[in-house]
């Protein structure tokens, strides 16, 4: 019975969903995320620990887990099966904290090999580690047959829990242990239930029954597992006696022996059991994979909302820029002062005059120790720009700081950082920018200048003048201003396209105005590319893939094609 | 720490805490979790509603899981069977109350919300002397808070806030559970003096078995931090422990202190979650460098320097218009005045100016963003080391009125008065002397021209008199251009000064004004904010103190 043709589709998709459940990644705390973690992790452990190996070798032995509540007796109950101490029982709760599987020295073999359980270390000698799997030979169990102890499913300690959970998956068969007192409770009921949809078999061991309770009880716990759809699991009832040397007594156990021979030696029950437990548990597949791909999407989902809130935020901003910096409004207020201090002063009209008044300008500014009008306008222009980058800045990461906050998605990512205020660098590169870009502008008007250098109203005016002028012109485009200063403002755009017209050539300043227009839209994004990347990075840290959930649901649906 | 640290010794103060829990409530209200917020008011209702029924009795619960036992040790401690008992599980499933000494005590069941027929009065006049002990108990068996009934659970969920002392009743099969450690106990976790434990069903181990079993227990009590929790053993069955239990129960009932310690640790707990909802210290408020920014950028933003820069001119005019030289004085009228054009204009009285809105130019990108960027760094200074709710707050009253600033800012332009309205009395003497130079060289002119025209006709000349031999009318002529060209001149000097002065003393009223805006729409609101903040701390530290 080992792995035949027919299988080999089945398994080939199960392994492909098994690399697909571990890569998934879920670094979000949305509202179902923890779940989506654990269901992760139980997919993944149940494929590795039981139906992959168990599809792969049909004719291993049956590995039944012994399980249930603290106090129960499991490790009394093993004990006595086995016919000695390979389990410590005791007092104290909870008693077992690492697993114990007991087999025939003749199923050796395949529990040596980490077939079943990979991820648990194997060891002689019984020990208290969680990730360590006790094995115990012994001739009294039947062959084809293997005893697991399970930690309890309720205590405190939260390692026995998880792993209990683990075993569960691996098993073939369910040898659940409850006692007169416990029978009602709520959480083994849980792992019932859970047994119940995954199709695994289950036999009920009712421990500790006090004299002259056992028809009542038995009674109405048989009534428990027929409304739970348990009606026909074997129930076995073992009354509270002291056990003798940690055991009980043979006849006490004796029709709990009986049915696990009976199920041991009988080949065909065997593989009943086998096939139906596997089928159930690649049936329960599909709907857990649906969920986790649920989870996926959801994740997904997270990350293009993060992302759009971000993209929505930056955009705004850069749309808000070059609005701004588009309409002539730029122009007023302290630029305009500026500029007609540059124009007021007359240093333009003396620029015209030769170098002395150049001269005699630095010589005026040293005097009244103040820098040239012309100085102050790139100033001003320089401080209006940053001002307006600042700003839009801020607010866009006030706008997607918020909402990221806002979102438990978001919120991960965050950790405990506030993204609200524009990073602090950004003041210091804008201003290089700016500045950056005023250096541009007069390289462009350099340029356009090339073949009149020679002109007398080039040298007039410099590089240096002309580039203010073309700045000015870049900024000045229309309205914003009104009734006052569109009069002065326009004049200065006028006047400088005027100059510059008469310069350089009408055509060409339009180029010239464009080409640095198109420059400074360029800066600005690429300072609050800068920006937006300290939220972009974050999410593309994560690498959430986005095709996840698509990915496991067609996975579920090669496994039903190969069924 | 702190809390092994205080309580203890000495009675804490309850009526203040919850005074001081219900002052922090108020004014952090809208800026802590409101899951904290609802469990602290739901423990302030609570504890006023226990402190207004009976103080003489004490309510304690025997609560734990099912089996355990619960419903055997209360009929042993109450002498009936009045609790059934049962191997099915679960066997109670309603809680069931005994109550020694009736005396006032039914507000208290009826709070409670057991039934009266779920309510057994043991009346002291009946055995006084078994029962005597007892007085003022209200004994209440609890149902199950683990089986797969989740109505049990809730029940239990429900009086196990309400009760005074809470006894848990855990068996050997059974102490380690989960449900009982991580669902109760943890929570529970400062409330030593109202817990007990009580290991029962010892009857089914041997002594020795029994004795590690509770050394076990004691040591999972605290790790759940009941560290102070008294532990006892029982056997309902047997009967051992159970006089114990019962000489506990009856001390606890006489000192009537249960019902204090409870509400105590209560508040306490819930003032701890709190004390993590407000900062410890709050911020200094907003610091000078800030305000300025604020006040600066608010200022270009209202156009001070477009009016400021208006008022220099409109004064130059104007001072042109009485002090220059009256032949030319018409040529300013070409002008216009500046400040007419923000409807700003001298004389132009106040309180029509109040009705209108100025024609300030409204405030560029660039001013608008800066006044951003001020508010934001008032937020921010204010808001340092605040919890993230609070500095939502504090944002939230700066920007609360930061839509009305616009409005309130033009009509502090408006109502500011620039100082351009009067006109300076030397301005006046000066435009009088003006016209008298006028007149005298128009008087010379004329008596020039008279004489010039005598002359023509050969009639004999007049006798013109003279003064240091300079013809008087010459003088008259000559003298009142010349002194009115250089009073002109000189006047415009001196205006210009003026002007420059009153550009100054207009910038610095309106930035009077500006500050004052400032402080009622952002910096009034964000300060206010801070002073919650504050009152919400200090009461809270008194609701910790007790």
């Amino acid at each position: 019975m080992t792995a035949g043709a027919e299988s080999a589709p089945l398994l080939a998709a199960l392994e492909r969903l098994g690399a697909q459940v571990t890569d998934l990644r879920v670094p979000f705390d949305l509202a179902d995320a923890e779940a989506a973690r654990r269901l992760r992790q139980e997919i993944a452990d149940q494929l590795d620990d039981y139906m992959l190996p168990r599809l792969r070798r049909l004719d291993a032995p049956v590995l039944a887990v012994v399980v249930g509540p603290t106090g129960a007796g499991k490790s009394t109950l093993v004990n006595s099966l086995v016919g000695a101490r390979v389990s410590a029982a005791g007092v104290l709760r909870p008693t077992t904290r690492s697993a114990v599987l007991a087999h025939h020295p003749a199923d050796a073999a395949w529990f040596d090999e980490r077939r079943v359980l990979p991820g648990l270390e194997r060891s002689s000698e019984s020990s208290s580690d969680p990730a360590s799997l006790q094995l115990v030979r012994s001739a009294r169990i039947p062959a084809g047959l293997a005893l697991l102890d399970a930690p309890d499913i309720d205590s405190v300690v939260s390692a026995n829990r998880e792993l209990a959970t683990q075993l569960l998956a691996a098993a073939d068969m369910w040898i659940f242990v409850t006692t007169a007192a416990r029978y009602a409770d709520a959480v083994p009921w849980d792992f019932l239930r859970a047994a119940v949809t995954r199709g695994t078999a289950v036999a009920v061991v009712l421990d500790r029954v006090p004299e002259g309770a056992t028809d009542e009880v038995r009674a109405d716990l048989a009534t428990m597992l027929t409304e739970q759809g348990l009606g026909g699991a074997p129930l076995f009832v073992v009354p509270e006696t002291t056990p003798h040397d940690g055991m009980l007594p043979r006849e006490v156990i004796e029709p709990l022996r009986g049915w696990l021979h009976g199920l041991a030696t009988d080949a065909t029950v065997r593989a009943n059991v086998v096939r139906h437990t596997l089928a159930g548990a690649i049936r329960s597949l599909g709907g857990r994979v649906f969920r986790l791909a649920a989870s996926a999407d959801a994740q997904a989902d997270a990350v293009a909302r993060l992302r759009r809130e971000v993209d929505d935020a930056y955009d705004d901003a850069l749309i808000r820029v070059d609005a701004a910096s588009g309409d002539g409004s730029l122009l007023r207020g302290e630029v305009l002062a500026r500029w007609q201090e540059f124009v007021g002063t007359g240093e333009l009209m003396r620029a015209l005059e030769s170098k002395v008044g150049r001269v005699r300008d630095r010589v005026t500014s040293a005097l009244r120790g103040r820098p040239q009008p012309g100085t102050e306008l790139a100033e001003a222009l320089e401080t209006g720009v940053e001002a307006l980058v600042r700003a839009a800045a801020d607010e866009a990461a006030d706008q997607a700081g918020s909402a990221w906050r806002d979102d438990p998605a978001g919120e991960t990512l965050l950790g405990g950082d506030d993204l609200r205020h524009g990073s602090p660098e950004l003041a210091e590169a804008t201003a290089r920018a700016v500045r950056e870009w005023q250096g541009y502008v007069l390289e462009l008007v350099r340029e356009q200048g090339q073949g009149k250098r020679a002109t007398a109203r080039y040298l007039a005016f410099g590089v240096n003048g002309l580039g203010l002028m073309a700045m000015i012109v870049v900024f000045a485009h229309t309205g914003g201003l009104v009734a006052g200063e569109l009069a002065v403002a326009g004049g200065a755009s006028a006047l400088s396209q005027k100059i510059l017209e008469a310069v350089l050539g009408d055509q060409a300043v339009r180029d010239l105005a464009a080409t640095a227009r198109a420059d400074l839209h360029r800066r600005v994004g690429l300072l609050l590319e800068g920006e937006r990347s300290r939220f972009t990075e974050r999410l593309d840290a994560v690498a959430v893939d986005e095709n996840a959930g698509t990915a496991l649901r067609a996975a579920v649906q090669d496994i039903e094609d190969a069924r | 720490m702190s809390r092994l640290l205080r309580g203890r010794h000495r009675r804490a103060d309850l009526p203040s805490m919850l005074i001081a829990l219900d002052e922090t409530l108020a004014a952090a209200d809208g800026r802590i979790d409101p899951e904290v917020a609802g469990r602290a008011e739901a423990v302030a209702a609570r504890a006023g509603e226990r402190l207004r029924l009976s103080g003489e009795h004490t309510v304690v619960a025997l609560a734990g899981a099912t089996g355990s036992g619960k419903s055997s040790l209360f009929n042993a401690l109450s002498g009936a069977d009045i609790s059934p008992v049962g191997v099915r599980r679960p066997t109670t499933s309603r809680a069931q109350a005994c109550v020694w000494g009736v005396e006032g005590a039914a507000p208290l069941v009826e709070w409670l919300g057991v039934p009266r027929r779920q309510t057994a009065w043991q009346h002291s006049d009946l055995d006084l002397a078994q029962q005597g002990d007892l007085e003022g108990l209200v004994l209440l068996d609890l149902p199950d808070h683990d089986s797969t009934a989740t109505e049990h659970r809730l029940e239990v969920d429900r009086l196990v806030d309400l009760v005074d002392l809470l006894v848990w009743v855990v068996d050997p099969q059974k102490y380690a559970d989960a449900a009982l450690h991580e669902r109760y106990l943890r929570k529970l976790a400062g409330h030593d003096a109202v817990t007990l434990l009580v290991l029962n069903q010892t009857d089914t181990l041997n002594p020795f078995a029994a004795a590690v079993c509770a050394e076990d227990l004691r040591r999972l009590i605290d790790e759940d931090g009941l560290s102070r929790a008294k532990l006892m053993t029982t056997s309902a069955r047997t009967g051992a422990g159970v006089d114990a239990l019962r000489v506990a129960l009856a001390d606890a009932v006489r000192r009537r202190r249960a019902r204090n310690d409870r509400l105590v640790a209560d508040v306490e707990a819930v003032a701890d979650e709190l004390s993590a909802q407000v900062a410890e210290a709050t911020p200094a408020g907003i610091g000078g460098p800030e305000r300025t920014q604020l006040v600066q950028a608010l200022a270009g933003s209202a156009g001070v320097p477009v009016i400021g820069e208006a008022v220099e001119k409109s004064w130059q005019l104007r001072s042109a218009g009485v002090l220059g030289w009256p032949p030319t004085r018409w040529l300013r009228k070409l002008r216009p005045d500046p400040l007419r054009r923000l409807r700003l204009g001298a004389g132009e009285r106040r309180e029509v100016r109040a009705m209108v809105r100025s024609s300030v130019p409204e405030p560029t990108p660039v001013q608008r963003a800066q006044v951003e960027t001020a508010v934001r760094g008032v937020v921010d200074a204010a808001g340092m080391g605040l919890p993230p709710r609070w500095q939502e707050a504090v944002r939230r009253a700066a920007d609360q009125r930061a839509k009305d600033l616009r409005d309130e800012l033009d009509v502090t332009v408006i109502r500011t008065d620039l100082g351009v309205d009067r006109t300076p009395m030397w301005w006046r003497l000066t435009g009088v002397v003006q016209w008298l130079l006028v007149a005298a060289a128009l008087l010379g002119a004329g008596w020039l021209g008279l004489l010039a025209f005598g002359s023509y006709l050969r009639l004999p000349e007049p006798k013109t008199p003279d003064w240091h031999g300079f013809s008087v009318p010459t003088l008259l002529f000559l003298g009142g251009v010349l002194l009115g060209l250089l009073i002109a001149s000189v006047g415009r000097l001196l205006a210009r000064r003026g002007a420059r002065r009153r550009r100054r003393h207009a910038e610095a009223r309106l930035r009077r004004g500006i500050e004052e805006v400032a402080d009622r729409l952002v910096i009034g609101p964000v300060e206010a904010e801070l002073a919650r903040h504050e009152t919400a701390r200090t009461a809270l530290d008194r609701a910790r103190a007790g």
